[in-house]
């Protein structure tokens, strides 16, 4: 049985025709086409599906879409403002903290909550904040290093 | 991976919630924040038909603390409700080590107290995709007659896993549950079966509307330490929480409660805890309490990433500590 939900995803309002079944990511990404959240494990826990609902980092691959209507959503696309990059974003490029990128969405995501609640975060904090994004490639150090360097306005 | 079709129902209203249950009995399941449920439903662990949405009722997620009742966690809060509640960080610190001490900040975010308690038992022989599953016959747990960890058990031998339920049994909380006919009270433990396949007591139409903690005794402290292998996402391999309260003078013990929780089919309270009374903490007089523990833990090798054995010794080691951590926590 579909039933129509409105979404508020990056400050735009989107009413679309979802299955009681459908995870947020699914919508997200096959409906929407907003494609930078990721379908990693697809089961709670490698973090690459992460977006922000009212401000909290959530897994939107266990997220049902009927439960995430008129809350404020932003995904990674929504990160970047008026063409300009977020200083997250600038510093991971800048940092070396990207490699193949399929986990960065995620930590992004989750960085942006840290640094909203903590705006001076130590380094624990951000190797905490960041611990539900699982990254194979660079060994989290180069990701840890540009979120500190963001969050001090490090960023060139 | 899919989720089965179901038909999703937001109820406003928890005797709403409690009829609709009752009615659809075991088609019907309650979902809280759906981190457990969604995964074991998107591996066809369990059947639904109609889910019943917890978090659509409103006011069942507020925090409230007063010195003279103690703390009151509606069922709905999350993890981290717990963990930036200033008053649950001021009283119960023990509380916010184990909300901290689960999964991953977004687990956190999504993860309900309730929910963490109500958390289905797990075993590496069920907690697997239907795929892995095709391969062998139904154990207990999925309904079958067989018993993979156990050999020839005739009952389930997954693991209770849960990270607040050892604290708050700790702490003396008590649950409160919606039924059909009438709320109920009861101390946490008691929620507990000790039944792998149904590890709780909760009949249809029944669930979790909030959770209380009595007010701090005087000279009193605790502390969670979890054993794992990584430092975020694992489930406990064991977990061992102790709440120490000290006499005015500070030299012996006036209460103390000590629960284990990834060692056996439910949490445990170790009874043998309120031996402690009235005696200095030294080695001599924990001896004992450790001895009980160690045996009352039967870690089973259904848990990936370290042997029972290895977790059955580490009960003492970890409750040494944890004590050592709680007498501190009095102290401040």
């Amino acid at each position: 049985m579909k039933t129509s939900v409105t979404l508020n995803v990056n400050g735009e309002t989107h009413e679309v025709l979802v299955a009681e079944n459908h995870t947020l990511l699914e919508t997200l990404r096959e409906q929407l086409g907003l494609t930078g959240s990721k379908r990693g494990c697809d089961m709670g826990t490698c973090g690459a599906c992460t977006v922000l609902i009212d401000g909290k980092p959530t897994l939107s691959c266990i997220t049902l879409t009927v439960r995430a209507q008129n809350k404020p959503i932003v995904t990674i696309e929504g990160l970047a403002q008026n063409g300009q990059l977020h200083p997250l974003q600038k510093a991971a490029v800048q940092y070396g903290a990207i490699q193949c990128g399929f986990c960065t969405p995620g930590w992004l995501m989750s960085a942006k909550a840290l640094l909203d609640r903590n705006p001076s975060p130590t380094e624990m904090d951000v190797r905490r904040g960041i611990s539900g994004n699982l990254c194979r490639c660079t060994g989290y150090v180069k990701i840890v290093e540009s979120i500190l360097a963001a969050s001090k306005g490090q960023v060139a | 991976m899919k989720l089965p079709k179901f038909q999703y129902v937001a109820p406003k209203s928890v005797k709403e919630a409690s009829s609709l249950l009752k009615e659809h009995g075991d088609k019907a399941i309650a979902v809280a924040g759906g981190s457990d449920l969604l995964v074991n439903l998107k591996n066809r662990l369990k059947n639904v038909e109609f889910l019943i949405d917890l978090k659509a009722i409103p006011k069942m997620n507020q925090v409230t603390f007063s010195k003279s009742d103690g703390l009151t966690i509606g069922a709905m809060a999350t993890l981290r409700d717990l963990i930036e509640n200033q008053a649950v960080r001021e009283n119960y610190p023990m509380l916010v080590q184990a909300a901290e001490a689960v999964g991953t900040p977004q687990l956190q975010f999504m993860g309900t107290v309730a929910g963490n308690l109500c958390l289905d038992n797990r075993c590496y022989y069920f907690n697997q995709s239907p795929l892995w599953h095709a391969g062998r016959d139904a154990c207990w747990k999925l309904g079958g007659k067989t018993c993979y960890v156990v050999k020839g058990s005739k009952t389930c031998w997954a693991t209770y896993c849960g990270d607040t339920a050892p604290v708050l049994m700790a702490l003396g909380a008590k649950i409160k549950i919606a039924d059909p006919v009438r709320a109920k009270v009861m101390p946490l433990q008691e929620l507990y079966s000790g039944d792998g396949k149904k590890p709780n007591i909760l009949k249809p139409g029944q669930f979790i509307t909030e959770i209380t903690v009595p007010p701090p005794a005087p000279k009193s402290g605790g502390a969670y330490m979890k054993l794992r292998r990584r430092q975020a996402i694992d489930f406990p391999l064991l977990g061992v929480a102790v709440n120490i309260q000290l006499n005015g003078k500070g030299n012996t013990c006036a209460a103390a409660s000590i629960a284990l929780t990834a060692a056996e089919r439910r949490p445990i309270l170790i009874e043998e805890t309120s031996k402690l009374k009235g005696k200095t903490l030294n080695e001599a007089a924990i001896a004992e309490v450790l001895e009980a523990a160690t045996s009352q833990a039967h870690p089973v090798d259904n848990l990936l990433g370290l042997p029972p054995s290895y977790r059955k010794q580490m009960v003492k080691v970890y409750l040494k500590r944890t004590i050592a951590q709680a007498l501190e926590a009095v102290k401040k």
